[in-house]
């Protein structure tokens, strides 16, 4: 009896290393992803920057700081309707980053001041953030 | 067996704590110092390409004459400047809008066919309904008018500065005194809807280039002739207010999370 008890503390043990190795080996992963997207944002390489987020993002959807860049690299490549949805996302998830807010506050000044057609994607914004 | 672990936990804990203890100052300093470099590398400042729209409907307002600059009578360089500056800054200005994909203008020479017998005035300035009239003539959407205003302001300055003294072996504070001239152009730019005779544009565009003079040099310089900073000035106007009504890409910072 005590051996078997033994053996599964073992096992739950390995079990658990392993759990946290994975997820550990996850969170590095979109680090990894993050960092270099910057590095090529930095290099003014958008696409590529973009194409690293949006895989940091699908590994971990709930990360607000891969959210945020994803919206800076679309809002350089001038799809503003991505970026204020991802911007949206961002502040979502983090309300409390001054960063994210700053990012979205002059992505929404930057449309206002581009025109009338913005106005849609401001207000379809506005919409989706209340719906939520 | 559970004893003599408990009193080794408990021997390492004192341990530690005497450490902590002994060395406070040097612990501190150490998790602020990780703290300051694990916030300082946080944030990314990257700049991104802005689309800035034109001030005015480009749609509307796709082609443009531009007539000749009048001088204004305020202007102190009346005398030494020759009236076919204003032709050239509208040449200028002309040549800055060709350049844009969004606008046509008519070019130097239909112009001056238009203009025979014209002499443009400083009261045309107010006379929106003569504008509307020639830009008829021209078959153009609006109209591009302006005065401009070329003066000098001298000023004595002091600069101060170290030389070494051979005397007393070491540097010694030391100033000169010089003359500073600043040109300034004032360029008014002024466009006229043809349609509705309205002005729908109207900004003066300020430039400045400084330069310094010995009392000599000074002397020759208010002699020389300055037709060239004037254009240099009206280049700069030009491409100011070009900037002004075209869209144009600007830089603006975002921030990056790592």
């Amino acid at each position: 009896m005590k051996q078997t008890y033994n053996k599964i503390h073992i096992i739950s043990f390995f079990l658990t290393l392993t759990l946290v190795g994975c997820a550990s080996h996850d969170v590095t992963r979109v680090e990894d992803y993050n960092q270099f997207a910057i590095k090529a944002a930095q290099a003014g390489l958008w696409n590529e920057a973009i194409f690293r987020w949006k895989q940091a993002v699908t590994i971990d959807p709930d990360n607000a700081a891969a959210h945020n860049n994803l919206g800076v690299g679309y809002e350089a490549l001038g799809k503003i309707t991505e970026a204020v949805s991802a911007y949206q996302r961002a502040t979502e998830l983090d309300p409390d980053s001054k960063y994210y807010r700053i990012n979205y506050r002059r992505c929404r000044l930057h449309i206002r001041r581009s025109g009338t057609d913005s106005e849609e994607i401001l207000s379809e914004s506005s919409e989706e953030l209340m719906g939520n | 067996m559970q004893k003599k672990i408990k009193s080794l936990i408990s021997q390492s804990y004192m341990r530690w704590i005497q450490f902590l203890k002994q060395h406070q100052l040097t612990c501190m300093l150490v998790i602020g110092l990780l703290t300051f470099c694990a916030c300082g590398n946080k944030v990314t400042r990257v700049p991104i390409p802005i689309k800035v729209q034109s001030e005015i409907d480009i749609d509307t307002y796709s082609n443009f004459a531009v007539l000749p600059f009048v001088s204004e009578k305020s202007s102190t360089k009346l005398g030494e400047l020759p009236v076919e500056i204003g032709s050239e800054i509208a040449a200028i200005l002309r040549g800055r809008l060709a350049r844009q994909k969004h606008f046509e203008v008519v070019n130097k020479q239909e112009t001056a066919r238009i203009m025979t017998g014209e002499v443009v005035e400083e009261g045309w300035l107010a006379n929106t309904e003569r504008l509307s009239e020639l830009g008829r003539y021209f078959e153009v959407k609006g109209i591009i008018v302006g005065s401009y205003r070329f003066f000098t302001d001298t000023r004595p300055r002091r600069y101060y500065g170290e030389r070494y003294s051979v005397r007393q072996q070491r540097y010694i504070m030391d100033y000169q005194d010089y003359m500073e001239k600043t040109y300034q152009l004032l360029l008014r730019v002024v466009i006229i809807d043809v349609d509705t005779e309205k002005i729908i544009w109207d900004e003066a565009y300020l430039q400045k280039t400084a330069e310094a003079h010995s009392i000599g040099s000074f002397v020759f310089s208010q002699m020389a002739p300055q037709e060239t900073t004037l254009r240099e000035l009206s280049r700069r106007a030009a491409s100011e207010f070009t900037r002004d009504i075209s869209p144009h890409y600007e830089q603006e910072d975002r921030f990056l999370i790592r």
